[in-house]
């Protein structure tokens, strides 16, 4: 009988686990696939993506015989890419402009005794509706058309006040492009992807038992766990800053970003430790995948559509994250700014943490 | 000087189901104990307690001399297990199964050649897992057990899916690393094949040991030895069973050989499962 082995540190057996891990994930062709095409695909689509913003704005109006008055305007300003719709009330109009139907960003709602009020000399107001995108300028250009309007019915310039509603977050000269709003999208496709290709490890190891056979050696389960974190976290870590380089969005506070990044990453690790434990086989991982992707989606989604998002969005974990992405690489937020929006995403990933261990060990002990 | 095993009063109960219910047992080193039992019986959550798997409710364990829970890690750096699921990376080569549980007991750079000759795996040592038959798994699993010069073994269904030669052959193994001084826990439902390698057997049922002894004893003290006479007598065949306990057994037998047509005569003795199902009241397979 030989002498028994020196029980290895803690640290040597994690490296080890993390080790094999990362040859099972370069062997797993369809894992492996759709990291790569993932991420090349992401790339290509935020280059294409236009990098202008869209000066056509539809107007929507609301009050009795304006409509005519501002179809007559804007057509003599179509080279500026002005429509008009007209709306029966106030509330139709600022919903259309809310969600965006009939593509309608900014509104005007004039009062129904303007015509009356211009006429007779006596001071209005008309509020202007608009979502977080809409360039002031334009609204400027809509007072002023509403001011010569006036001055058209009475033949003088006349007090016409003018009240802004803003819907959403007011982004006044700070608009995004397109490509920049799908800048964090992307950035969080990368990461969700890299959750189901550490989901699907897990999976393996739960279906296979092979993880019996690690904890039955001197590697205890916590070994196993935090091996499985340090992977998954890496591999979604590495594969978001690839992107980020590659789309050339670590220009700004690149430590603050990176942070954020590293948060996200642990959170989606988290996620993956409880979405492995259900899962099977692919089929299965992807379908308990999707239970947790599909939510945390929707604030990257809600980019997209400015002024939509509503308040239940802001208590998804992602949205601080997001969020956090969002204002460092478009508007240049510091650690200041972003602090919120780091504890955010901080506690959620402990939350997570908890659940999503918790859930492993759980499922582990069942085997 | 301790025994490499060393367990009392055991429980253990998942929810409100007792799985095990006061087990006691010692294995000495160099011994190989079969631990038989049907399905549910309480062997595997017992092998989970005494592989660090799970924390027994009461009782106490004691593995080469050091206490469960509070050295698992030092017991499991010292013992091999080898599971009844082919538990083994697909995506990774023999070797390279090997050579990753090997890290985690420390070891490095070891030359497993040896060990994928003695189990007949070395020309395909270097392909993946996945291409394997369950024979080469369940071999592969036996090499994995062994690669830290364990002091005790725990092999549950080790023959299992083994062709007769690949299955004598692991016998083989079994067999020289008790005489090597390992402790061999053997979990299996081969009655045959725990009568030839197992010095003692363990009847597990509803949680609890039913019978403990040498599988001799058990026969002995449990089963009823007879000749079993067949002979042609009238155009049919006629065959006597003689308990060998009887007063008067050798007349009888004397009698019975002693007659033209003279067929067969065979020694028997009881089964390992016969006294199982007559100690429990139960059969291994249910």
């Amino acid at each position: 009988m030989t002498a028994p082995a020196q029980v290895p540190s803690r640290l040597s057996i994690i490296a080890t686990i993390v080790q094999k891990d990362f040859k099972a994930f370069t062997r797993d062709r369809l894992y492996l696939f759709l990291s790569i095409l993932g991420l090349v695909a992401y790339v290509a689509i935020f280059w294409m993506l236009p990098n202008t913003v869209d000066e056509t704005v539809t107007i929507g109006a609301t009050g009795a015989g304006v409509q005519e008055l501002l179809a007559r305007a804007t057509g003599e300003d179509e080279a500026a890419g002005l429509d008009v719709v007209a709306f029966d009330s106030r509330e139709t109009l600022v919903t259309a402009v809310e969600e965006g139907d009939d593509d309608v960003a900014l509104g005007l709602a004039f009062p129904d005794d303007f015509f009356a009020s211009v006429a007779a000399g006596r001071p209005t107001t008309v509020t202007v509706v608009a979502t977080a995108e809409v360039p002031a300028e334009l609204r400027s250009a809509m007072e002023s058309f509403v001011r010569e309007a006036a001055f058209a019915i009475a033949g003088s310039p006349l007090p016409v006040e003018f009240q802004e509603e803003i819907l959403g977050v007011d982004r006044v000269g700070n608009q995004v492009t397109l490509r920049e709003q799908f800048r964090p999208l992307l950035a969080f496709l990368v990461l969700l992807i890299e959750m189901l290709s550490l989901a699907g490890l897990l999976a393996s190891e739960m279906q296979s038992r092979t993880v019996t056979a690690v904890i039955t050696t001197p590697a205890r389960l916590s070994d196993f766990l935090t091996a499985k974190v340090v992977f998954g976290a890496s591999l979604a870590f590495g594969q978001v800053v690839l992107l980020l380089l590659a789309i050339r969005s670590l220009d700004q506070q690149p430590v603050l970003l990176l942070t954020f990044l590293l948060l996200g990453s642990l959170m989606v690790t988290a996620f993956a430790l409880v979405a492995g434990s259900y899962g099977k086989d692919f089929i299965s991982v992807l379908f308990t995948s999707l239970i947790f992707l599909i939510p945390m989606m929707i604030p990257a989604f809600s980019l997209l559509f400015p002024g939509s998002a509503s308040s239940w969005v802001q208590a998804i974990p992602t949205y601080g994250l997001v969020q956090g992405i969002v204002e460092v690489t478009s508007y240049g937020a510091g650690w200041a700014d972003s602090l919120s929006n780091l504890g955010m995403v901080a506690g959620w990933t402990v939350v997570a943490f908890v659940f999503g261990l918790g859930t492993l060990r759980r499922k582990v002990h069942s085997l | 000087m301790h025994a490499a095993i060393e367990v009392k009063d055991l429980e253990f109960s998942y929810g409100d189901i007792k799985a095990v219910d006061g087990v006691s047992v010692e294995v000495a080193k160099g011994e190989i104990l079969g631990f038989l039992g049907p399905n549910g019986a309480g062997k595997s959550t017992t092998i989970k307690m005494l592989t660090g798997q799970l924390r027994p409710d009461a009782g106490s364990i004691s593995v080469l001399g050091m206490t469960m829970p509070e050295q698992t890690v030092d017991i499991q750096a010292r013992i091999g297990v080898c599971f009844e699921e082919k538990n083994v990376y697909e995506n990774m080569s023999g070797r390279e199964n090997l050579d990753f549980f090997a890290r985690l007991y420390g070891i490095k750079h070891k030359d497993f050649d040896p060990f994928l000759r003695n189990v007949g795996l070395i020309d395909r040592a270097d392909d993946r897992v996945s291409t394997y038959s369950k024979g080469m798994r369940q071999r592969l699993m036996m090499t994995r057990a062994m690669i830290n010069d364990p002091e005790i073994l725990f092999l549950d269904e080790p023959t299992d899916g083994l062709d007769p030669v690949s299955a004598r052959a692991v016998r083989a193994v079994i067999k020289s690393e008790a005489e090597r001084g390992a402790a061999v826990i053997l979990t299996t439902h081969d009655m045959n094949e725990a009568d030839q390698l197992s010095d003692r057997v363990a009847f597990i049922n509803e949680g609890r040991i039913a019978a403990l002894d040498t599988p001799e004893n058990l026969k002995l003290k449990h089963g009823q030895r007879s000749v079993r006479i067949r002979s042609r007598s009238g155009g049919g065949v006629e065959e006597q069973v003689i308990a060998l306990d009887d007063a008067g057994a050798g007349d009888q037998i004397r009698r019975a050989v002693d007659v033209e047509g003279l067929m067969t005569i065979h020694t028997e003795e009881a089964t390992l499962e016969n006294i199982f199902i007559e100690l429990t009241g139960r059969g291994l397979d249910a």
